[in-house]
């Protein structure tokens, strides 16, 4: 009798528990302000959590278009092409959704003061890494203090200490207001936010953690081969829901035609980067469906044209440069007709930036004609020859066609090969990358984090990237960097874009559309295969979790 | 190298070696030279021959435009196949590019490129690998030694580093594709070459020469480089067709000769894709040129390899 | 002493091919960061400590981090030198048999009809770049025939600590190794050919063969006796440096079929600027080049009594 009743009264608690623990999972969490005092109106969105959890099947297998690197598993790390492993194995505080650009992943609830003097989250209940450990905010600590990667230096600077409130409560102090850290800590702009297990880390090391890194992600890692590819097995305890797939691979494939063989023998189900001589074959092939997948637009620059010695310092030459490029021409025989004609160099897609397409920015015009007679008043009556155009790598036949356009106006000049690396380093010395200022340099520029990202990358006087030194453009940029109100902070940025495009500082000329293409496997059948990409301003179709395939 | 005939006149007979012996060794090789003549004449005159130019487009026919485009203007037209298909035109006998350019005016000016640098850069190896061999297989001792050490860990390198530094450090362009020619390949003819002037220095006449105190340098430009000639030559048409490969795989690796000249290997690279999309003339056709001229590079090679063999030559 | 010039050449030589920092940093990246990265990758020190430092770590054994892969160069290679292995020995295997039975038949009826032909076959695959005949492979038995598949070489992998994979790795996923063994062999069958050629024609017309004849051995037992074996030494020297080239330079075709070999790694390394890659891979097949030599010198010693006595 007694065995009976302690056994029926045990079971009676652990049903009460286990109710418990799903009631508070599933009940939306209590506003319960953690800090005090004025709080900064954020937009962050809630995760959606599916509360039906399937079973994981069938393999995805990924292409992608340059080589892996093992350092991508290590968010303390980061740098650029990181994310695409992050969202596989790692898990961050915010991150970028189909939900929206911000939405709370790891994190319940943030709030920032309306000083920007301090930052709290408080963490879902019951997280744990893929191996059991627990997930608390000890981890989001530690990872704060040991990232190493994009502007680490800054968070260091900032960070006046770490408070940890409880298991689930953090907050951050600052010593001066930090409007950007949001932004920063956002999953799609630093590792700091991707949270990374400390007694695994600490326990391997950096060379094993990136050998066999494991993390809070929907997938767990099981095998690499340095470079070529990586192989995912669903986590079937993941927060939000048990992926839809059992397995991914991501193989690196640099080739175009090799990506497309590989769809079409439906050894990869995704392959990225189809725009190019190919996609017409994606476009005809009934088995394959794409995705435009917009990125950014590409633009022109002109190094040097602040020197008076330059043929560009001449507004009237900038725009004839902007009206001799046949734009819908060069979309129709570049991406086959999807890419748009725009009218910014920002895509529209990044927070307070303008579209180009005409309703906000115009849409710039072709007329050769003009853009003679334009060159005529600049004291150009036959055109002139200028050093360089510098492609942007490795779209050299993108850059012939627009060399033939200029030629047509009067404008020579010879395309300058480089490769990747010298691209990038020429690039990312400012000014001083390239000699001369008789050069135009062509640029593409997807990166997230609003549009003051790039501007100041690319608009400003000290921009890394720059080569636009304008005395307008410092006095807005000034009264930007000193302002704490986000709506002013817009109105400023939105008033940069338009001086740079009006004047012609930069020369945009297309939405790129980098195609992507999925074999006949990937679930849903048809057009819905789309919401995939729903995800803004991402390169990749974020997130891995709800991805399905055929059996 | 010789053939068995030659060196067995106790087989068959002495007239019926010398019918043999005289059938091979005046039959000219037809084909090759032929071929290879006719690529020259191709380069050598493609400005005067060619039907177009070789960076501007072809200007199309509204019809053309409307077709393609349905526009009623446009700047070209691209990927027309060639004449014999649908959408040709005799305008254009083997079609258009991807910018719309002729591609028999390019193949034909893209002859001139693939033959210069194939020829400019073999000639550059042979020339600084045959000196160098003759100098390690006649001043011997240390002279030998060091040029061997260099041409052994310079066979080492692989092409592909080379082509990637002077590209980068010059930025990509044709003379950078001659110099990687001749940095890679004079290692093949100094180690061939040293061997025969191994042989050749203990033959009478460069012994009688030392005797009589004849300076090296004429012995080494009178007496031994005219004899390795053969081996020489036999080695250069040899590698003429490596060359050519070696050109066209640098090009699809991105860092040979760069756009928009065309060479054909060039061609070749830069087409690929559009061999996959059905669109072979662009592939296809500076394939076809390649292959010739290797094939005849090749079958002169070994021709002359026979014609040229000193046990026959000296007999 | 060849090993030592080869160190010191691609040190320099990689150093001259431009920043590295650049691909990794990307633009906007903070100055912290960059100064990291340089520290990390030991090119904040003068040069001639990074020599030394890069000589030193050598003679352990350690050829550094890779900059693009983030992970011991050592460790990268050797998980994919088994791969390049594997499809230098097809390829080699495909070139001999090819290129030898082409070019005994072509020594033994000489310029005859059935000796055209075979040097044909042998130089056609010679004189298409290897870009081409891949594609072409690709296209007809990949995706129209549906026969073999395109990428990569398929699961199996040689693991150093799992002994069950160091025999079946040599022969699972053999349809993935089909074609790029096929595109890579086709070209040097040519050689080969040539070589076998060259090799018999020069025995069959030496004394020792008209020895044979004299003596009335019958023509079936000369060709196959005696001048088969004699004619292998020149083809076996060569196709071992035929060998050592196909595993180690294949970049063509192993970018083509994306099979993970150490011509990919060399070409990564080059166009990523990863100095520790490219002089590790360098150094490597420099080291298997040197070895082979020395190699082939003892052997012909111990083959070829002529050698061995006139030593």
């Amino acid at each position: 009798m007694d065995k009976r009743s302690s056994a029926l009264s045990a079971l009676l608690t652990l049903v009460a528990v286990w109710c418990g623990v799903a009631w508070g999972q599933a009940a939306p969490s209590t506003p319960k302000p953690i800090l005090a005092g004025p709080l900064a109106k954020l937009d962050i969105k809630d995760a959606k959590i599916e509360s039906v959890r399937g079973i994981s099947k069938g393999t995805l297998n990924i292409g992608l278009h340059f080589g892996l690197d093992p350092g991508w598993f290590d968010p303390l790390g980061y740098y650029g092409p990181a994310l695409h492993f992050y969202y596989l194995v790692h898990d961050a505080l915010i991150k970028p959704m189909p939900q929206g650009e911000f939405t709370y992943s790891l994190a319940e609830h943030a709030e920032l003061t309306a000083s920007f003097t301090k930052a709290a989250f408080r963490l879902r209940p019951g997280l744990k890494f893929q191996d059991g450990h627990a997930l608390t905010t000890a981890d989001v600590k530690w990872n704060y203090e040991n990232y190493r990667g994009y502007n680490a230096k800054l968070f260091q600077d900032k960070l006046d200490r770490i408070e940890i409130v409880d298991d689930r409560t953090i907050v951050f102090h600052f010593k001066e207001p930090f409007v950007d850290f949001l932004d920063l800590y956002n999953g799609a702009n630093s590792g700091i936010g991707w949270i990374v297990p400390r007694h695994y880390y600490e326990r391997v090391g950096q060379d094993g953690f990136k050998a066999r890194p494991m993390g809070a992600g929907p997938f767990k890692f099981v095998s690499q081969e340095a470079g070529q590819q990586a192989s995912f097995e669903a986590w079937s305890e993941y927060w939000r829901r048990p992926p839809g797939v059992k397995v991914i691979t991501v193989r690196a494939i640099r080739d175009l035609a090799a990506r497309m063989a590989g769809l079409q023998t439906g050894e990869l189900d995704v392959a990225y980067g189809m725009t190019g001589k190919l996609l017409q074959r994606v476009m005809a092939d009934p088995k394959l469906r794409w995705d435009p997948n917009f990125t950014a637009p590409w633009h022109l620059m002109f190094p040097g044209y602040t020197e008076p010695s330059s043929p560009f310092h001449d507004k009237r030459v900038r725009q004839a440069v902007s009206l001799a490029i046949n734009r819908p021409f060069l979309v129709k025989q570049e991406t086959q007709g999807i890419g748009k004609p725009w009218g910014n160099w920002i895509s529209h897609e990044n927070r307070d930036a303008l579209r180009g397409d005409g309703t906000e920015l115009p849409v710039p015009p072709y007329d050769p004609a003009k853009a003679k007679q334009l060159l005529a008043e600049a004291g150009y009556p036959n055109g002139f020859d200028f050093d360089w155009y510098i492609p942007f790598v490795p779209y050299f036949d993108m850059a012939e066609r627009i060399l033939t356009d200029l030629r047509a106006v009067g404008l020579r000049s010879k395309m300058q090969m480089l490769d990747a690396p010298a691209y990038m380093a020429q690039t990312s010395k400012g000014r001083k990358g390239f000699p001369g200022n008789r050069t135009i340099v062509q640029r593409i520029d997807p990166r997230p984090g609003g549009a003051k990202a790039l501007i100041r990358l690319y608009a400003v006087c000290g921009g890394p990237a720059s080569y636009i030194c304008e005395p307008k453009i410092e006095a807005l940029w000034a009264k930007h960097e000193a302002s704490i109100d986000p709506a002013e902070r817009e109105r400023v940025a939105k008033e940069i874009q338009r001086v740079v495009v009006e004047d012609y500082y930069l020369v945009p000329l297309y939405l790129q559309p980098f195609v992507h293409a999925v074999g006949p496997r990937v679930l849903p059948e048809g057009e819905a295969v789309h919401h995939y990409w729903d995800t803004v301003n991402a390169p990749f179709p974020w997130p891995w979790e709800v991805w399905q395939v055929k059996g | 190298m010789a053939t068995v005939l030659e060196r067995a006149p106790s087989l068959g007979g002495l007239s019926h070696v010398a019918r043999r012996s005289y059938r091979i060794v005046a039959d000219v090789p037809a084909i090759p030279l032929l071929i290879l003549g006719t690529l020259t004449f191709v380069a050598v005159f493609a400005p005067v021959i060619a039907p177009h130019r070789k960076l501007t487009p072809v200007k199309p026919t509204p019809a053309q435009c409307q077709a393609r485009f349905s526009m009623t203007d446009c700047p070209y037209v691209d990927n027309v196949p060639p004449f014999w298909m649908s959408g040709g035109r005799l305008d254009t006998p083997l079609g258009t590019d991807f910018l719309g350019r002729d591609v028999l005016s390019r193949l034909m000016y893209g002859a001139r490129i693939s033959l210069v640098v194939a020829l400019t850069g073999t000639l550059f190896a042979g020339a600084i690998g045959t000196l160098l061999g003759v100098l390690a297989g006649y001043m011997g001792k240390w002279w030998d030694q060091i040029i061997m050490r260099i041409t052994d860990a310079w066979l080492t390198l692989p092409s592909l580093v080379f082509a990637i530094l002077l590209s980068s450090v010059r930025g990509p362009g044709v003379w950078n594709v001659v110099l990687i020619l001749a940095l890679v390949f004079w290692s093949r003819y100094s180690r061939a070459v040293r061997g025969e002037v191994l042989a050749l220095r203990e033959r009478d006449f460069v012994k009688l020469a030392e005797i009589n105190g004849i300076s090296t340098r004429t012995i080494v430009f009178r007496h031994l480089l005219p004899n390795v000639m053969n081996t020489v030559m036999v080695l250069f048409s040899l590698q003429l067709g490596v060359a050519v490969i070696i050109e066209a795989s640098l090009s699809f690796l991105g860092v040979g000769v760069p756009p928009p000249e065309p060479s054909w290997g060039l061609m070749m690279a830069q087409e690929r894709e559009s061999l996959m999309d059905g669109k072979w003339w662009l592939a296809v056709f500076p394939g076809i040129g390649i292959s010739m001229l290797v094939l005849s590079a090749n079958m002169l090679g070994d021709w002359l390899r026979v014609r040229l063999d000193p046990q026959l030559r000296n007999r | 002493m060849t090993l030592w010039l080869l160190v010191t050449i691609i040190f320099g030589l990689v150093r001259l091919t431009g920043d590295p920092v650049a691909m990794k940093a990307e633009a906007g990246a903070d100055a912290a960061y960059v100064a990291r990265l340089k520290q990390d990758w030991g090119l904040d020190q003068p040069l001639p400590w990074q020599y030394l430092g890069f000589i030193g770590n050598l003679l352990r054994g350690d050829f550094g981090h890779s900059f693009e892969k983030s992970l011991p160069v050592r460790d990268i290679y050797f998980e994919r030198l088994p791969n390049s292995l594997k499809l230098g020995f097809a390829a080699f295997i495909i070139s001999i048999v090819l290129g030898v039975p082409l070019g005994m038949l072509s020594a033994l009826k000489v310029n005859s009809w059935w000796d055209s032909t075979g040097k044909v076959v042998a130089l056609f695959g010679l004189s298409m770049p290897g870009f081409f005949v891949g594609l072409v492979l690709i296209i007809v038995f990949g995706i129209h025939l549906g026969w073999l598949p395109v990428l990569g070489k398929g699961r199996s992998a040689f693991v150093g600590s799992d002994p069950s994979t160091w025999v079946t790795f040599w022969f699972r996923d053999w349809s993935h190794l089909v074609m790029p063994a096929f595109a890579l062999g086709w070209y040097f069958s040519g050689a080969m050919l040539r070589i076998t050629r060259s090799g018999m024609l020069d025995v069959l017309g030496s004394d020792y063969i008209k020895l044979v004849r004299l003596k009335g051995v019958p023509e079936r037992m000369v060709v196959a006796k005696h001048a088969l074996k004699n004619s292998m030494i020149p083809v076996l020297t060569f196709a071992g440096l035929n060998l050592l080239i196909m595993v180690n330079v294949a970049v063509v075709i192993e970018v083509i079929f994306n099979w993970p070999g150490v011509g990919q790694l060399l070409y990564d390394g080059l166009s990523n600027r990863d100095f520790p890659m490219v002089q590790g891979v360098v150094l490597m097949s420099g080291l298997m080049i040197v070895v082979l030599n020395f190699t082939i010198d003892v052997l012909y010693g111990y083959v070829d009594p002529r050698i061995r006595l006139s030593r």
